[in-house]
């Protein structure tokens, strides 16, 4: 799953378009979009207002691992309008507290440091994006989730020769739509590492079938999923079966019988040359 | 090659921050105050960042030398570690530092004259004892040599110290400045080892077995005495015959007047960091045999170890002196 936040309406649109998002109506505290694979909130303006989005969205996610990304226009001293920047490192100017993304994917674009503030400014900071969104959006996204899963994308939309009083809903729709072939290969490369993170993490698919059976406490159910993950690890010709335990009365005894199991068992680590 | 280089402020103007940007010109420079703020920080996954580990080039403000663990060491009585660079390029599916870090960035730091002064003072403190010091213990001695020049800039310190001897620990073919440099008695290049089929399985982006063979033999030719190290050694059924072959096949290539010393230690880590290991890698069958706790480290059950280092004890005395031999065991 990829979590959207965007601050406003208009570079949504062009995201809910090319991704066919539906309006979920059972959300009502954001305007909630999504599909089968990407969900999207629209904030509004302003970083509580993204880190509430972003909280809220969270709330919601069922999955352990999922791809967070904040696409939005940002102004720059001297970066072209219409550049798409990936964010290195985040900055809350109130705070001055400072973030650093883990860029592992490979990014189809450039990235700069990008600095939140709390109400526009007349001047431009040297060697910086300028938005009103992301330390609100990073700071509760890593609340969630690893460092390398969540990124803000600005688009460029003014500068030191062009003005913030130049932009428009309409030429903000236009930076975003213009530059969904990077959004999408970003998200394509955030699903990735997503669903590479959420196969580590999937419980075995047995440990249903093990606590049908028997009562396991948290703890238990932890060590459950720990030892059929060893099995499924040791590449043994059967799958573990809870019938095959099932002369044992306590979950305790099971954990017990499964564990002596695979302490049995020999390891190899290369059977096709053996 | 690096996308990101994160460099402390601090060392944004030192030349061998200079030296090692010069070698990735595309890369774009992050500055940050500390580098725990990239490095290591809560929120951080090892697996993910191994995919794409980015730079950071920083400075250390103290403990440049600091003790070596229990049972890591080669007979001598005082055992220091240093380290100019924390983790490796190098994936060793066994290695502590993937349950020791949450990041697999490489940090490297610039400052190598206090870490060669702290050697020189250590040095000092003990004129009458052979001291040790290690370089291989948070990363590979030599495997980023191109970038870090390590052995260049740290090989003068110690030709210079007659009772500090340096162990270069490492997997790594990068052996140019060693085969550049006139060879002195107290360093010992040590190779590390596990047989061919274990390697392969778990030894990600390390040079073959045969490769680190032939760095060894052109460093024994050029006259730099060599290490052996078994450590740790790794379980799978048959154990006996993988040791067995790999043992033939190192010393029907290097003469044992060329060994300085060979050590064996059993695959241990500390608990809390293999539970992270497991955590990363649950599909990872090296975790998946049996394991016991023993003085808060996993290890192999003790009748294992015991199995494994005996037989590959009585293997190696065919092809060394007793004297070469040490092991790497943590008191009891």
């Amino acid at each position: 799953m990829i979590n959207i936040i965007t601050a406003l309406q208009c570079e949504a649109r062009p995201l809910i378009d090319h991704y066919r998002l539906r309006g979920n109506a059972k959300q009502s505290a954001f305007r909630c979009y999504q599909n089968d694979e990407l969900r999207l909130v629209i904030s509004g303006i302003g970083k509580l207002a993204a880190a509430t989005a972003t909280t809220y969205l969270a709330s919601s996610d069922t999955q352990t691992s999922s791809g967070w990304l904040n696409p939005g226009i940002a102004g720059h001293a001297d970066h072209a309008i219409g550049t798409p920047l990936l964010a290195h490192k985040l900055i809350d100017a109130a705070s001055e507290q400072q973030w650093f993304p883990g860029i592992v994917i490979p990014a189809p674009c450039a990235s700069e440091t990008l600095t939140t503030i709390d109400r526009p400014e007349a001047e431009y900071r040297p060697g910086t994006m300028i938005d009103m969104e992301a330390s609100g959006f990073y700071a509760a996204a890593s609340r969630f989730q690893s460092c390398e899963l969540i990124h803000s994308l600005k688009i460029i939309s003014d500068n030191r020769h062009q003005g913030t009083d130049q932009i428009t809903e309409k030429n903000t729709t236009a930076l975003i739509h213009d530059n969904l072939s990077t959004i999408d290969a970003i998200i394509d490369e955030l699903q990735t590492l997503a669903h590479q993170q959420n196969r580590i993490e999937k419980a075995p698919i047995e440990s249903d079938a093990f606590m049908a059976q028997w009562h396991f406490t948290t703890y238990q159910q932890n060590q459950l999923r720990g030892l059929l993950r060893r099995w499924h690890a040791l590449n043994l010709p059967a799958a573990p079966d809870p019938n095959n335990f099932s002369q044992l009365t306590t979950s305790k005894a099971v954990l017990k019988a499964i564990k002596e199991h695979l302490d049995r068992q020999p390891v190899h680590f290369y059977e096709a040359n053996r | 090659m690096h996308r990101l280089i994160y460099i402390e402020e601090a060392v944004a103007d030192h030349p061998r921050t200079k030296a090692i940007c010069a070698r990735f010109p595309r890369a774009t420079k992050v500055y940050c105050k500390h580098y725990g703020e990239v490095f290591n920080r809560k929120g951080q996954n090892f697996r993910l960042q191994k995919q794409n580990p980015a730079l950071i080039l920083a400075h250390k403000h103290k403990n440049h030398v600091l003790n070596a663990p229990d049972g890591y060491g080669i007979g001598g009585q005082r055992n220091y570690y240093f380290s100019h660079m924390l983790n490796c390029l190098y994936d060793c599916r066994y290695c502590f530092l993937q349950g020791m870090y949450r990041s697999a960035n490489y940090v490297i730091f610039v400052n190598y004259e206090d870490f060669q002064q702290a050697i020189v003072d250590t040095a000092r403190e003990h004129p009458d004892e052979a001291l040790w010091f290690f370089s291989g213990y948070d990363c590979d001695s030599l495997a980023y040599e191109p970038v870090t020049n390590f052995t260049d800039e740290f090989l003068p310190t110690f030709s210079q110290l007659p009772n500090a001897n340096l162990e270069l620990r490492t997997k790594s073919l990068q052996i140019r400045t060693l085969l550049n440099t006139e060879p002195f008695d107290n360093c010992i290049v040590a190779y590390s080892f596990t047989p061919a089929a274990l390697s392969q399985a778990l030894e990600h982006g390390v040079p073959s077995v045969e490769k680190r063979i032939e760095a060894m033999v052109k460093l024994q030719q050029h006259g730099w005495r060599l290490g052996l190290r078994f450590d740790p050694m790794i379980y799978q059924e048959g154990f006996e015959k993988d040791y067995q072959q790999l043992f033939e096949q190192l010393f029907s290539r290097l003469p044992a007047e060329s060994i300085h010393s060979v050590s064996l230690g059993t695959l241990r880590t500390p608990k809390a960091f293999h539970q992270n290991m497991v955590n990363l890698y649950p599909e990872e069958k090296l975790f998946a045999g049996r394991f016991d706790e023993q003085r808060g480290m996993i290890t192999y059950a003790k009748e294992l170890e015991e199995q494994m280092t005996h037989f590959c004890y009585d293997q190696l005395m065919q092809y060394i002196p007793q004297s070469l031999f040490f092991a790497c065991t943590p008191p009891e």
